[in-house]
């Protein structure tokens, strides 16, 4: 048998709760509270209320403190509120459904249609409550998959980059660490929590133009001839044309984002890279971070034409420009978490 | 006469009040026994300051809403007219009305008090 739902009773006058909970006593566990503190800690607490019914003449703080208080933690729209009036006070009623109280209940009370109408508000918000808490569910699954997808695409380009999944996942945590640091270190750059989640997750598929490089090119083990490397360059020009092609299996945020790090993650601060040209600030600041996080992972992982550097002389490579310059605010925030990136590496 | 019946008597609508106590008679007589204490608690000097009656407005609103779900249905229907009274700004007639209904309370009272 399914639990017994639990109504809040709240009135400063005993014979009222009274007639209230005997009412719904065979349905419903009730609480009873006799002034709105009281029902404010209630709602607060740890027990899960269905529905109150409220007064909202009592000393201290009224029926409508109550209603401000469950508007301020949100509470009002998972709970249904039920104003109890004796419909002298028109002025306070009308507060009340402003307030985001559902329905009035008049004194005297008219026990069977107040049962069914409190039955079937407390069954519609149980519905839509349930509704919501699925919609939240499936929207996390979808999140979820959205993710898996792209870190799969990225993870497929990789691997005819003779690299693994787990370049993909390096590069998207490194880059929620140095995004994160240059936010705290620098206001012009703040991101919130959820754009800074955005970026690392883009961050993986920098690199989706790869696919279109031919073996020979992306895998050669020597020196790339001059037009061998500007066939390269082109990773980052093709990998936005791709995004274009598969703009719905991520949602507009991250489509923006992945489009703008796959086309500026080789663009360096003094404008010496490519494919624009652009430099300074011009470039945004999430393709300047994943840029370094790139250079960092390429230098530390061994490739086909070169074995791993140590975290050491990777960083001491950047910092002395040897790929190409960076933002000193940016090599600045990478200083700070160096020792924390050397721990993951 | 038990309790019930003698109120009945005195104009209290007994059928209405125990259909709202879902039938449960001895909780209806239990609520009841508490009425006097809390008209008691609110209790009004029918010679109050008409300058400032804020206080009275709630007290008389307190014992309409009890005395409506009890059904005792003289007091219910004397407070009703006084607390519209009351928030019309007529502190006046809502002085007379309450004088008229004391004794009728006072009854009422003393029938449920003789049975506690």
């Amino acid at each position: 048998m399914d639990k017994k739902k639990t109504i809040l009773i709240v009135d400063d006058i005993e014979i009222n709760r009274a007639v209230l909970a005997e009412i719904f006593k065979d349905n419903y566990d009730i609480i009873e509270a006799c002034n709105g503190a009281e029902a404010i800690e209630i709602i607060n607490g740890d027990i899960n209320i269905s529905a109150v019914l409220l007064d909202l003449i009592m000393p201290e703080i009224n029926g409508l403190g109550v209603l401000e208080e469950m508007n301020k933690n949100g509470k009002i729209k998972r709970i249904p509120v039920f104003l109890i009036t004796t419909a002298d006070s028109k002025e306070m009623l009308l507060e009340g459904y402003d307030l985001g109280a559902v329905d009035v209940i008049q004194k005297p009370f008219m026990a069977r249609f107040l049962k069914c109408r409190i039955n079937n508000v407390i069954e519609l918000y149980g519905h839509r409550n349930e509704l919501e808490q699925i919609v939240a569910e499936q929207i996390k699954r979808l999140n979820y998959i959205n993710q898996s997808m792209i870190e799969t695409l990225a993870t497929v380009i990789e691997f005819r980059d003779c690299e693994s999944g787990e370049h993909v996942k390096r590069i998207s945590s490194l880059t929620h660490i140095l995004m994160s640091e240059v936010s705290r270190l620098y206001p012009e750059y703040y991101l919130p929590q959820n754009e800074i989640d955005k970026v690392s997750a883009s961050a993986v598929l920098h690199d989706v133009g790869k696919i279109s490089i031919p073996d020979s090119v992306l895998n050669k083990p020597g020196r790339l001839t001059e037009e061998e490397f500007e066939m390269m360059k082109q990773h980052t020009v093709k990998g936005c044309e791709i995004l274009q092609n598969i703009p719905d299996i991520m949602d507009k945020g991250i489509y923006n984002y992945s489009y703008d790090i796959c086309r500026h993650h080789h663009e360096r601060w003094d404008g010496k890279g490519y494919p624009d040209g652009l430099s300074g600030d011009d470039i945004s600041i999430w393709a300047q971070v994943v840029s370094v996080v790139d250079v960092y992972d390429a230098l530390t992982s061994e490739r086909v034409y070169k074995k791993a550097f140590s975290h050491d002389k990777a960083l001491n490579m950047i910092y002395h420009n040897e790929c190409g310059v960076f933002n000193p605010k940016i090599l600045k925030a990478f200083e700070n978490i160096a020792d924390r990136i050397a721990k993951k590496h | 006469m038990s309790l019930l019946e003698e109120l009945k008597d005195l104009g209290v609508n007994i059928d209405e009040a125990v259909e709202r106590f879902m039938g449960n008679q001895s909780l209806y007589e239990k609520m009841l026994k508490k009425f006097p204490d809390m008209l008691n608690k609110a209790s009004i000097n029918p010679d109050f300051d008409c300058n400032d009656y804020t206080e009275v407005i709630e007290k008389t609103h307190a014992v309409k809403g009890a005395a409506g779900n009890l059904s005792l249905t003289p007091i219910y229907e004397a407070y009703t007219k006084i607390v519209d009274l009351l928030r019309n700004g007529q502190p006046e007639q809502a002085q007379i009305i309450l004088k008229e209904i004391q004794p009728v309370q006072a009854q009422i009272i003393a029938c449920i008090e003789k049975y506690m």
